[in-house]
């Protein structure tokens, strides 16, 4: 098979560090293949990604070791502008890669650069926009576009270049599940129809064993394990410890098998798992499932005929209403634009509604103001760095306090307890910047927690997040809830959520479209999908045990759908 | 809010279908001539023209309306402060030795002719406040790049400008942001004074800076990956030609230049007491 790059023991160290971040990596990648980077943050994927542009080291400086070549142009000497037009790149983050006013000068803005004639651009703008399926859109501006829209017109300007490699790092990681869908069927093809060369870094384990020809995990800057997705994914204890995330369907057969039901082959995406349940069914037996404890009818939070119309006539919210009882751990889900983030808005009073009203414990919130809220609801916004004014933690967790005028001593014992709570008291004199990402979510969390809310809401926790990270965010949650909080969570991370929530909002087309307890929730795909949300594959494996077998099987986690099958 | 107020207006009006570079010779010529005209009568028609220029343009009543309301407290100040203080001045444009008082506080005089001159004052400001946007918020960003390269401003400066005008929306909606968030925190910043509402804005400007870095750098990445040179000799997707009207537009302010200048001089049109004496 012909190269189309290839690394020989690469090595790098940015500027100013002591610590290789990529560690003697030798990789081969051929033309026409998608090829998968899987690993941990901090494991080293964007700067491998970077060495293909040869952004590392021409940008970046630093000290660079071995041989990167790309379409037989070494890296380290072909100038980047050059390289640029063998190899596209696109990022994490929708907003920070579009610079321009337009769809179409989106996609000019490098040809531009390369001198190509009008006529020439104009052309190519055509094909781009093609084949991406954004044809139609040339005079829109990209922040008219949705996320994934706009992904795929980075995609798009990447593909104008004609480059024989497509880099995309963290692509879907800001989208939602309609967006993500539209990014990989995009990719998908681009790889299969045109024959383009992929290289996708990307967290998403189910989408990376659906589409990858080859997976490489990359841990601590080395390349541990290389191979097709069967070969990587279905080696799950090898996932865990390189603190990875196997494809839900990988996980669940993988627990089966673990009950001494001898398989063959752990199946790593949707259909081949589906495939071998028939031949399984004769295990099955009658599921177990053990439902939370009810939930409190104290009501803290109601909102009644809730309606909110935004200034251009667009509506965001029609006609909600709900309550959330004390102790409660609500999920609110739904796609991009449904009016979750603008229903919990009004909660905090950031928004007025245009009719209808909030209450929280019977006082209306016409009555209050946001920072009197603040006494009562937590807000921890999806960028914690957002919410970081101060210099050192112990002062950014103090800083409510002080702000409500609590006495010194007060103020003291406050911080004290919340910092400990979340396990910051040595970190206390450290600017809160210099902490990992993680840790400054806890300490945005400290410093509400100093106010001592009733109710704590997340919007987007795991946004961005690796496996770990989302992880140790969500024990975070169920420790608060543990504490008698009322937890709220915005995501789209639905798989995430089955251990920790109680209770599922489902919000489509600015209305409710189902308020029930998410055993009920994740297995009414028909209301999910009217929102364009997919049940988790385990959601979706269990209904078709219920279907081969007959026998009803509300069942959400790979470990009750194993607990569920005996010899 | 802030997006609504940087973007180019979507209406197709004469003004937008000009190439930039007349809309340039436009906002020029009109500055130069509210630079020249001291009389509050002429700088007050060219502000009333230049504002129904605005909204015929498509550019919103809201953006006007906000534009006076953050004036207003200047041009109050700049009321009084003429009215009460600009004596002497006011005498040599009037040749008068005595003005007319309005108003005595404590010997000091509110005069008729020292309004009138804030009232000047005020009129050339606006119109130099009115006539940028009308020239910029009607032009499409890419004709506007094309046509400054076309009058040979480096690229490097014209790209600066044009990505300060798309960042801006962005920067904006992130301050509220933080603000939202500090009012999370218990800040009610409506009930503050001036020097603490200094401080929490001073406090704001940490978050708003590093995330502007982390942008901007991220940019540059991007920047990279898309070949950006800052190169003066790349192509435009976008065309910028001189039509008849452009022509016909350009000629048309040359001249008005040309006539308010004679007017001003020889008849004294546009002189601080033409018309009032």
């Amino acid at each position: 098979m012909e190269i189309i790059a290839k690394l020989d023991k690469v090595s790098y160290i940015y500027e100013n560090c002591q610590d290789l971040v990529l560690k003697n990596i030798s990789l081969d990648i051929y033309k026409g293949e998608f090829l998968g980077i899987i690993g941990p943050t901090g494991a080293g994927k964007t700067t491998l990604s970077l060495v293909l542009n040869g952004i590392v080291p021409q940008f970046y400086g630093g000290r660079f070791f071995g041989y990167a070549e790309v379409a037989g142009l070494d890296t380290l000497t072909n100038p980047v502008s050059k390289l640029s037009r063998y190899v596209g790149a696109v990022f994490e983050d929708p907003e920070t890669q579009l610079l321009a006013t337009s769809v179409e000068n989106e996609i000019a803005f490098t040809l531009e650069n390369l001198c190509l004639p009008r006529e020439e651009i104009l052309a190519r703008i055509a094909r781009a926009l093609a084949a991406v399926r954004l044809e139609g859109m040339e005079k829109k501006q990209p922040n008219e576009l949705s996320g994934g829209q706009k992904q795929r017109l980075a995609i798009a300007s990447a593909l104008a270049l004609q480059p024989a490699l497509l880099i995309l790092d963290e692509p879907t990681s800001q989208l939602d599940p309609v967006g993500s869908q539209e990014v990989f069927a995009t990719v998908k093809e681009l790889n299969r129809i045109l024959g383009m060369t992929i290289v996708m870094v990307s967290h998403a384990a189910e989408e990376m064993a659906q589409q990858a020809d080859r997976l490489a995990i990359l841990e601590a800057g080395a390349i541990s394990a290389l191979g097709s997705p069967n070969q990587i994914y279905s080696q799950i204890e090898q996932l865990e410890r390189a603190s990875l995330r196997a494809p839900q369907v990988a996980k669940t057969f993988w627990a089966i098998n673990s009950r001494g039901i001898a398989l063959e082959k752990i199946p790593v995406t949707l259909e081949t798992g589906l495939a071998i349940l028939p031949s399984l069914t004769s295990y099955y037996h009658r599921p177990v499932w053990q439902d939370p404890p009810s939930i409190n009818s104290n009501i803290l939070l109601k909102a009644e005929n809730l309606s909110y119309t935004h200034s251009n006539g667009t509506e965001a919210l029609k006609n909600i209403s709900l309550d959330i009882c004390s102790g409660e751990y609500l999920l609110i889900i739904g796609q991009n634009g449904a009016g979750k983030t603008t229903l919990v808005k009004h909660f905090l009073k950031l928004l007025s509604p245009t009719k209808g009203s909030v209450s929280l414990k019977g006082i209306s919130l016409e009555n209050l103001s946001t920072s009197e809220l603040a006494l009562s609801i937590g807000y921890v916004a999806q960028n914690p760095d957002n919410q970081i004014f101060n210099s050192t933690v112990e002062k950014e967790v103090s800083f409510a306090l002080t702000n409500l005028g609590y006495p010194a001593k007060e103020i003291k014992e406050k911080t004290c307890q919340s910092l400990e709570s979340m396990g910051l008291l040595e970190a206390r004199n450290l600017h809160p910047l210099s902490l990992s990402k993680g840790d400054r979510a806890r300490v945005v969390i400290a410093a509400i927690l100093s106010m001592d809310p009733e109710i704590i809401i997340f919007d987007e926790p795991t946004t961005g997040q690796d496996y770990q990270g989302a992880k140790a965010i969500l024990e975070m949650t169920r420790q608060l809830h543990q504490m008698g909080k009322t937890v709220i969570v915005i995501t789209h991370h639905l798989y995430l959520m089955p251990e920790y929530a109680q209770r599922v909002v489902v919000m489509g087309q600015a209305r409710i479209l189902l308020d029930a307890p998410i055993r009920q929730a994740y297995h009414e795909s028909e209301i999910l999908a009217k929102t364009y949300l997919v049940p988790p594959q385990e959601v979706l494996l269990a209904q078709e045990l219920a279907r081969l077998s007959g026998i009803p099987s509300p069942l959400l986690t790979s470990a009750e759908i194993a607990a569920s099958f005996d010899l | 809010m802030y997006n609504s107020l940087w973007q180019a207006t979507q209406k197709n009006s004469l003004i937008s279908w000009l190439d930039f570079r007349s809309k340039l010779v436009m906002v020029i010529v009109i500055t130069l001539i509210a630079f020249t005209w001291e009389s509050p009568i002429t700088s007050g028609i060219l502000t009333i023209l230049v504002a129904l220029a605005c909204l015929f343009s498509g550019i919103k009543l809201n953006y006007l309306a906000t534009i006076l309301k953050f004036m207003l407290p200047f041009y109050l100040f700049l009321l009084l402060t003429m009215g009460f203080f600009n004596v002497e001045q006011v005498k040599v444009l009037t040749n008068k030795s005595e003005l007319t008082a309005l108003l005595s506080i404590k010997g000091f005089n509110l005069t008729l002719e020292g309004i009138l001159y804030g009232l000047s004052v005020i009129f050339k400001t606006l119109t130099m406040i009115l006539v940028i946007p009308l020239g910029i918020f009607t032009t499409d960003l890419n004709q506007m790049i094309v046509g400054l390269t076309k009058i040979k401003v480096p690229y490097k400066i014209v790209f600066i400008f044009s990505s300060t005008l798309r960042l801006f929306p962005l920067l904006a909606q992130e301050l509220e942001g933080i603000i939202d968030a500090q009012k999370l925190r218990g800040l009610s910043i409506e009930k503050m004074g001036l020097l603490r509402k200094a401080r929490v804005y001073a406090a704001i400007a940490i978050p708003l800076i590093l995330n502007a870095m982390v942008k901007s750098q991220k940019m540059e990445i991007v920047l990279q990956t898309k070949a950006f040179s800052g190169d003066n000799n790349r192509t435009y997707l976008s065309e910028s030609k001189l039509s008849e009207i452009d022509y016909a537009f350009i000629i048309f302010f040359i001249v008005l230049l040309i006539v308010v200048l004679v007017l001003y001089v020889v008849f004294g049109v546009g002189k601080f007491w033409w018309l009032l004496k």
